[in-house]
């Protein structure tokens, strides 16, 4: 008894670095969750050419080693017109966006597309 | 000179309205498909309708094929197609709108100081 009473007299337990890592701010921000489905949160420019990008090279008439962020569609992955129209239908499904027409026929370059999609309020 | 440019001017509007067509086309037939696996063979029946007409050169045939093809998009329109919810006709257009610049809820729960 005496001996317990004389370890734990002089063991010290750091608590405070256990439980910090789980209480740090970007943890915090991973959990608050917006309460609907759109429009709240706006997305990170990362993130859309991320996925911007893996949608085009998923394309099936694509080269997926050719496609970066700053590929036109048909000057330098080689599509025609109609392929152009097929990828933007692509994003619009990729990112739940309804493009009226005549802003997606002028969509014909990735980096057209990241921007218009960036900038959109409704691209979730 | 100038015809060679009316050409162009007429071939470029023709491909838009190419392009425009393929497009709501193409939607009207996820539209019409079901299930995602019958939208692939449907899709793939219209390119093949559209690339069978590519190398056509004479321009009022073109037009004369647009026409056509407008018509028949016209006709087997889907009579309730799918729109994204927060777009005009949309299941949650003008649904919880923001509030108007100005206004601010306090959340103090009850309590308020002059009830």
């Amino acid at each position: 008894m005496a001996l317990r009473a004389a370890i734990l007299r002089h063991i010290r337990v750091p608590v405070l670095q256990t439980l910090a890592p789980a209480s740090t701010a970007s943890n915090w921000q991973r959990w608050i969750r917006p309460m609907s489905s759109h429009g709240d949160d706006h997305l990170q420019k990362e993130e859309v050419i991320e996925r911007v990008l893996s949608v085009v090279k998923s394309f099936p008439k694509v080269d997926p080693s050719q496609v970066t962020a700053d590929v036109h569609f048909q000057k330098d992955l080689g599509l025609d017109s109609l392929d152009n129209v097929e990828i933007v239908m692509a994003l619009e499904e990729e990112f739940k966006l309804e493009i009226p027409d005549k802003e997606a026929d002028k969509i014909d370059s990735c980096n057209l597309a990241i921007e218009y999609i960036y900038n959109h309020p409704m691209a979730g | 000179m100038s015809a060679t440019a009316s050409y162009l001017a007429r071939r470029a509007a023709q491909k838009e309205r190419v392009r425009i067509l393929y497009r709501r086309a193409l939607k009207d037939t996820l539209n019409w498909a079901v299930h995602r696996h019958l939208f692939y063979q449907d899709a793939s029946d219209l390119r093949e309708k559209f690339d069978a007409n590519k190398h056509v050169e004479d321009l009022d045939t073109i037009d004369r094929m647009i026409a056509d093809g407008e018509a028949r998009y016209d006709k087997w329109r889907h009579p309730d197609p799918y729109i994204v919810p927060w777009a005009p006709g949309g299941s949650k257009f003008t649904r919880n709108p923001t509030p108007p610049a100005g206004i601010e809820i306090i959340y103090d729960y009850g309590r308020e100081d002059n009830s």
